[in-house]
Parts: structure tokens; sequence; C-alpha cells
């Protein structure tokens, strides 16, 4: 069964909502903010892509969100806009479920009640905190808000996070236990994982991204939230469809891409994932997007946004790349293939086709 | 900072309540339903919130229940328990 795509939301470091995206695509570059983290009195001062939410107030009162964190007010945000482009803000929800992918899950949240934890003890841990904490808080603020009665999941694989989370959509929708899927892909920043990244990647972490030199460590930390429904009901396909999806690990078992698709490579400056994009993408026509909106596992999920927006549009978007090895289609797509790889050779590949 | 003051500051930083300042918190108004509009999931987080900012313990509903009606009855309680 495939699985078609009606609406996106999607909120990035490129701005809000799916013209955001597009005219991303067009311009074919984003500037990166400037991220600052004060520590021992220095200024560590860094390239991210940071999603806004200041659009949220237009779905919800300020008071209905005082309990609930960044993490969940961005996944919030992409699931309004979805639903929003759906018109489906006022429908009955009640079998829609909603699945939610995510790398980190409620980082700053987790890493702030463990703070509270430790500086206060326990009887001083906020309750909040520990509430907003827990993965599968997001999902369960986007169910409880919009009333999204059908299953409610969160899934967390790290790179492998949005195809892992699509098998189950299509689970989910094969079963008939839902018409639709409220699907999301949500990671976000915070001060600690820019600590870890900073103490792994070093100067990697400086940019510019350039995700086809796969010698070179050149990651750009970002965040956001990309939301999609997902149906069974071929005549709602505003974006095409989602055909396939196969996880999988190449060192296993080699990944072989389908020849006539165009690839859209999850790369995004990590050096360790480098090698398995050259091995199996080698002359296939192919891009990465990552250097819209930067480095994080949920990533994935803004691929397939641009995948599905380039085969709505009809056209391909060219994003100049630092490597220069970008190759371009002599036409647009109709088969595209979003390919993730992680540091071990674990592969997810979506499919999806007009 | 008078602890009232601080009460107030606290309350609208440590429970979110972005739309509200200072000055529009009455010391008798009501913290729960029709007043400020606090719930029970806040009763707990006030229980943290005065135990982190002022050292003092809410150790049960007893306790609890006539110190969490307003400012006035919170300040008086916190004073009372600090200089107890």
């Amino acid at each position: 069964m495939r699985m078609a795509i009606q609406s996106i939301g999607i909120s990035g470091g490129f701005g809000q909502g799916v013209d955001s995206l597009q005219r991303a695509l067009v311009a074919g570059e984003v500037e990166p903010q400037t991220g600052e983290v004060e520590r021992n009195g220095t200024v560590d001062s860094f390239p991210c892509y940071r999603a806004a939410i200041d659009g949220l107030d237009e779905f919800f009162p300020k008071r209905a969100l005082r309990r609930i964190d960044h993490y969940s007010k961005m996944t919030l945000y992409g699931a309004s806009l979805a639903l929003k482009e759906a018109g489906l803000l006022e429908a009955d929800r009640s079998r829609m479920g909603v699945i939610i992918a995510t790398g980190y899950g409620a980082l700053k949240t987790t890493f702030d009640f463990l703070d509270s934890y430790l500086d206060f003890g326990y009887s001083c841990s906020s309750p909040t905190h520990f509430s907003n904490s827990v993965h599968n808080a997001a999902a369960a603020h986007v169910s409880m808000q919009f009333k999204a009665t059908a299953p409610s999941l969160t899934v967390t694989q790290f790179e492998m996070s949005v195809a892992s989370a699509l098998l189950t959509a299509r689970h989910w929708l094969a079963e008939g236990r839902v018409d639709q899927v409220l699907f999301g892909a949500t990671d976000e920043y915070c001060d600690v994982l820019r600590y870890c990244r900073k103490r792994f990647f070093c100067d990697g972490e400086q940019g510019p991204m350039a995700p086809f030199n796969f010698e070179r460590q050149s990651a750009v930390v970002g965040e956001g939230a990309a939301f999609f429904i997902l149906t069974r009901d071929e005549q709602q396909a505003s974006y095409g469809y989602i055909d396939a999806v196969t996880l999988g690990n190449h060192v296993a078992s080699p990944l072989e891409l389908p020849a006539d698709d165009f690839v859209i490579a999850g790369a995004d400056g990590h050096r360790d994932c480098g090698q398995w994009y050259a091995e199996t993408i080698g002359s296939l026509p192919a891009s990465a997007y990552s250097p819209l909106y930067g480095s994080f596992p949920a990533a994935a999920g803004f691929d397939l946004a641009v995948a599905a927006l380039t085969l709505k549009e009809g056209c391909y978007f060219t994003v100049p790349d630092n490597a220069g090895s970008t190759t371009t289609p002599e036409e647009a797509p109709a088969k595209i293939s979003c390919l993730k790889f992680g540091p071990g050779g674990d592969y997810g590949l979506i499919r999806l086709s007009r | 900072m008078e602890i009232k003051e601080k009460l107030k500051q606290v309350l609208i930083e440590d429970l979110n309540l972005e739309d509200v300042t200072p000055d529009e918190i009455g010391n008798d108004e009501p913290l729960f339903g029709e007043g400020l509009g606090l719930d029970s999931l806040d009763a707990v987080e006030l229980v943290v919130v005065v135990q982190k900012h002022f050292g003092v313990e809410i150790k049960d509903m007893d306790e609890g229940r006539p110190a969490l009606q307003s400012i006035n009855t919170l300040a008086a309680f916190i004073e009372e328990k600090s200089n107890g």
C-alpha cells in the first residue's frame, strides 16, 4: 500500500511554512543564525539553524501552551500548519493517528529536569519538567490539543527515526486502524547538544556545510519540525505518494539504489556517514538540502518534505554544494529516493512518486 | 525584595504565566479557580516553587490548602515558617 501525502506543515531555520521552504529551495541557500553559549566567562559563538514558533499563537491561546516546552511547541506548530493546509483544523480527528519521529526527544527539558534534580534534590524537581521530558510528551500534546484520539506514538531511532516511524504509519493505515496519520519529524537544539557536538567535532561544527564533501566534517546544528498528513485516500495526494520504505544495513546487505530515481541524500556534513553515500549514490542524479536546515536526526523528515514539494511542483531545486559534486537530473524527477545513512551503515530509504 | 513581590515574580516565571504581570495579581485574589486560574497541577508545582525559592516545605494538604489560597496567605505561611 502506498501512502498519499495530503499536506505539509514545516518550521525550520529557513522560516515557517511550505512557502518559506520553497523560497529557500529557489534561493538555494539559507544563512545560518549565530548561536551563543556563555560558559566559564567566555562566549562560544557558532552557526546554527533554529526554528521560530512565533505563529503558534494563531492556533492556541497562550494559557493553553504555558506548560508546554519549546520542543513540544515546535511539534505543535508543525502539526497545526499541516492540519491547516489540509483544511482539517475543524474536522473530526477521532480516526487520525499521531506519530512523531525524533532522534533526541525533548532534549532541553530533559537536561533542565536533571539539573533541577542535581541542584535542588528530588523534592524540588519540577513535575512539569518531568512530564515534558518524556519522549512521548510532544505526541501526547498534539493528540490532546487536536483531539486526535486514534493511536499516538513516538519513535526514536536516531538517524533512522523517520524511516522507522513511517513503517508504523503505513501499518496503521494498511490495517485500517486509522484513516489518516498526522506524521511529524522533530528535533530541537539545546546548549548541552552544542557542548557535546563541539567536543566531538571541534571546528567541524563551524560550517559552511558541504554535504557532498565526504572527507570533511562540515555539519551545522539545526532543529525544526516537519509534518505530513498521510492517508490511504489516493484522491488526497496533493504532494504525491510514499511508495516504499526500507530499513537495512549496507554492510550486512549492500544497498543498490533504484537506477531511475533522483536521490535526495540525507548527507549533512557528518564525515562518519560520508563513505556510505559515496558508495551507494555513485553517478546517480542526486542532491542534498541539509544546508537549508542544518544537521539533526529528524532532518530526514525535511528531506521528505523537499521530495514531496519537488514532485508537486514538477521541477528540480538546485542547491549549490561546496564540493561541487551535485549531479543535476536532465528533467524534473518523477521518482525520488530519500536516503539517510547512520554511521554504522544503517540506512533508511523512502521512495516517492508523483 | 518583599516576599509578596518575589512570590508574584516566581509564580509568573516558574508557572509561565506570560499573560499576567506582577501588578495584575491582587494580594487577596484567589490563586485557583476564578482568580488567577491556577489548577491542581500548578498546586504541585507551587509546592516545589516555594521550597526552591524560599526554603520552606509544605508538608501536606492540611498545611497546603490554607496556605495556597492567595498571595497574602502564602506570604504569611512563608514568613511564619521562616521565622519559626
